[in-house]
């Protein structure tokens, strides 16, 4: 099975310094942080340092860091949370707006928000799968409680345009949320100089533990908890904290920061071989976003007439770990809400592959993915297989 | 060990049966390939939870695969099943017969299905947990598809409908075992699913209500579901049903009491929406039509040469002869040489010669025995 890992977006293999790093502190850091006694005092300094270290990587202050599990936590916290503040406030139906590519951690969530008694609205995309801004102006009249909108796409790459949303945002007195899972280490994320209020990161994605998140929650943002049971985490996040958890996630985050710009530039220029070779071989391919801003690290094709829940597999068999879309739809065979956004029913009938790269890719990587996937396809192809 | 180029697809269902047919093959020393096929949307009936088909079996048959150290992957073939089987099963009993869907989802759905995707995963076989055995012929000729061992278990009935061409490509390894042998071996691995009970119900069907289904499935007020009569073989009107869609020949339950003696139903007209019922010696024929015969042998049938024709799953197959007929151009007339009960339109009719099944086809009609035998019965009429 599976030898060569093309799949980074769905998930990263850990790092060696933080596995270690994680070990050590879960055996040193045993102690509870909100203990009085020596113990407990160790892991709330381990617990702070990792929060001073990850707000300095991300250009924000510590008390702006909330440790939680994992991104779509994250997500939740600040959707259900926002939520939780409108009905304590006194406003019953408030409005959400989130873009039409979100990850189902959002969607989802608006989706349980709305059968609450919320409005949801969808911001369309333009035909290269990025955001109309006069869209984004004229929701915003509407004086929305969040807007949520993802600055990396999970499956196509796209990079939407966060940062003119933000000031938009600002300038509206409108509270924004950024999904910002696929975007940390890979494009520049500079949370100083984009006037957003929340964000949320995995560490899984950048080599880091998992079911470690983080949610930046920008000075001035109010927040309701959407668990209770203790005052960690500012009031926002009850539950006793992971200390060697948070410690492994600030190493993650500062080496990913620290190799960005130059992986960028690896990954990108590997991404491009990967997708030229392929063009030049499967026939009636295309690229997903080509002519979209699209971070480094994914590459999303669509290969005409194979059905479309069997390149995965035929792929994993001949040592290609791949997906077809993110990794939360294996298995479904309808087009996913992102490629249907993008592509409307066209998207029915193209099969649909997504390489990730990320730190441990090689350029070997790449020649056995363009010795295989042509391969591949041709024999389903030659078979008749269609859609 | 390894058995270099042959790589199998493995249907595995998330029952023990199919958990068992991929570590038998696994032990053989094939690269295997476990697959599930996702056949209609589960979640929404959460009554069905427990039958083989559901998410939970997806779970179980990830789990085993995971414990064999092989692949596995979900297919989803919903809008072939649907098409081909749960569209079949309504409109089949909308028409008055009793339709049979496991072999419709085996001779449209699954092994097709199976086949395609195998192939475009690089798979030189497809293997399911069926019990019956493949013999394969030194000769180069097509392989014969035989009964299990296992009588209770065996399942040839449900397999006239493959198409013959794919027989060579057909792995079946629980065949020549009895279905303790196949738990025995569940245990001796180690198989998460070894205790599992067996599957029943229609696996689509929620607790096996079918009028319910059918009342979701069927327009509203379809005349199926519609309130008829109740008539015997005179046309005398004995009372009132209320749907003929809920009635299979052969049943008693449904009809009303006031009859002075066991009424059965022998037909249904759906024409006329009229359920026709008599006494139980009215329910033999003497033989059946099979408007639609697949054939899986090589050669044409011998109008002289004894078969055996099995007309229901879990029956034993009886003694027959067939008209002379040419099986590759549909029909075939089978004669039992002892008149058999409640032959039912819809279901099946497989023919065999002894252990070898040869083909088969829905079952169109009844031959009802002549006249002369069904004189006295005038008993039958309410008092």
């Amino acid at each position: 099975m599976s030898s060569v890992y093309l799949d980074h977006a769905a998930a990263t293999p850990l790092r060696p310094e933080v596995g270690e790093v994680v070990t050590r502190v879960s055996a040193e850091a045993y102690g509870n942080p909100s203990s009085v006694h020596g113990p407990g005092r160790t892991a709330r300094a381990l617990l702070e340092e990792a929060r001073e270290r990850v707000a300095r990587a991300l250009d924000v202050s510590p008390d702006e860091v909330r440790f939680v599990r994992g991104g779509t936590e994250s997500i939740n916290l600040a959707i259900l949370g926002r939520f939780a503040l409108a009905r304590a406030e006194g406003r019953g139906d408030p409005l959400f707006v989130r873009s039409a590519v979100e990850h189902s951690a959002v969607r989802e969530a608006l989706d349980e928000l709305a059968s609450l008694g919320a409005r949801v609205e969808t911001l369309p995309l333009q035909s290269d799968g990025t955001i109309d801004l006069e869209e984004v102006d004229l929701v915003l009249d509407a004086s929305p409680e969040l807007v949520s909108v993802q600055w990396v796409n999970q499956e196509t790459g796209i990079v939407l345009p966060v940062p003119e949303i933000a000031d938009r945002c600002h300038a509206a007195g409108v509270v924004l949320h950024v999904d910002a899972v696929q975007a940390v280490g890979r494009v520049k994320v500079d949370p100083d100089r984009t006037p957003l209020n929340l964000m949320s990161l995995s560490a899984h994605k950048l080599g880091g533990p998992r079911a470690m998140g983080v949610l930046v929650v920008r000075a001035g943002t109010e927040l309701r908890p959407i668990l209770f049971g203790g005052g960690q985490e500012g009031g926002i996040r009850p539950g006793t904290e992971d200390v060697a958890g948070a410690v492994g996630t600030a190493l993650a985050l500062e080496l990913a920061l620290q190799e960005r710009e130059p992986e960028a530039l690896r990954l990108s220029s590997l991404r491009d071989r990967l997708q030229v070779g392929l063009s030049g071989t499967i026939e009636g391919m295309r690229v997903h976003g080509a002519s979209a801003p699209r971070a480094p690290h994914i590459l999303s094709i669509g290969v005409p007439g194979l059905p479309r829940d069997l390149l995965p597999g035929a792929l994993d068999l001949e040592g290609i770990a791949i997906s077809a879309g993110s990794a939360c739809r294996s298995g479904s065979t309808t087009a996913s809400p992102v490629l249907r956004a993008l592509f409307g029913d066209a998207a029915e009938e193209i099969a649909p592959v997504r390489f990730s790269l990320g730190r441990t890719t090689t350029s070997g990587d790449i020649d056995a993915a363009l010795n295989t996937v042509p391969r591949v396809v041709e024999r389903m192809q030659a078979l008749g297989v269609g859609a | 060990m390894k058995r270099e180029g042959q790589r199998i697809l493995v249907a595995m269902s998330g029952g023990v049966d199919s958990s068992v047919t991929a570590a038998l093959l696994v032990e053989a020393g094939y690269e295997v390939v476990g697959a599930t096929m996702k056949t209609f949307c589960y979640e929404e009936t959460p009554g069905a939870s427990r039958s083989c088909c559901g998410l939970e079996g997806i779970g179980d048959a990830k789990r085993v695969a995971e414990e064999l150290g092989i692949p596995h992957y979900v297919f989803d073939v919903e809008p072939e099943f649907t098409r081909e089987v749960i569209d079949d099963f309504v409109s089949e009993y909308a028409r008055g017969r009793t339709p049979n869907p496991c072999v419709r989802c085996n001779s449209y759905t699954k092994f097709r299905d199976l086949l395609r995707r195998g192939r475009a995963l690089g798979c030189d076989g497809i293997a399911t947990g069926h019990y019956v055995r493949i013999l394969r012929d030194p000769d180069g000729g097509p392989p014969a598809l035989l009964r299990g061992i296992d009588r209770e278990k065996d399942q040839a009935y449900f397999l006239w409908g493959l198409p013959p061409e794919i027989l060579p490509l057909l792995h079946f390894p629980l065949g020549g075992l009895t279905k303790s042998e196949v738990r025995e071996r569940a245990r001796g691995l180690g198989l998460a699913t070894a205790e599992k009970p067996e599957s029943q119900d229609i696996c689509f069907v929620p607790m096996g209500n079918y009028r319910e289904f059918l009342e979701q499935s069927l327009p509203k007020r379809h005349p199926s579901l519609e309130s008829g009569p109740i008539v015997d073989r005179r046309g005398r009107v004995l009372g009132q049903h209320d749907g003929y869609a809920g009635f299979t020949i052969g049943q008693r339950r449904g009809l009303g009491g006031g009859f002075s003696e066991r009424m059965f139903v022998l037909e249904i007209r759906p024409e006329r929406r009229e359920v026709v019922v008599g006494p139980h010696q009215e329910l033999f024929s003497s033989g059946l039509v099979v408007e639609k015969v697949n054939w899986l042998a090589d050669e044409p049938l011998d109008p002289n040469e004894p078969i055996h024709v099995q007309i229901r799953h879990g029956s034993e197959p009886v003694e027959a002869a067939a008209l002379p007929t040419d099986t590759r151009s549909g029909s075939l007339e089978i004669r039992f040489v002892e008149p058999q009960r409640a032959v039912t339109p819809g279901q099946s009719a497989a023919v065999f010669r002894g252990e070898r099944l040869l083909g088969g086809g829905p079952i169109d009609s009844a031959i009802v025995p002549e006249p002369a035998s069904q004189s006295a019965h005038s008993a039958g009429l309410p008092s």
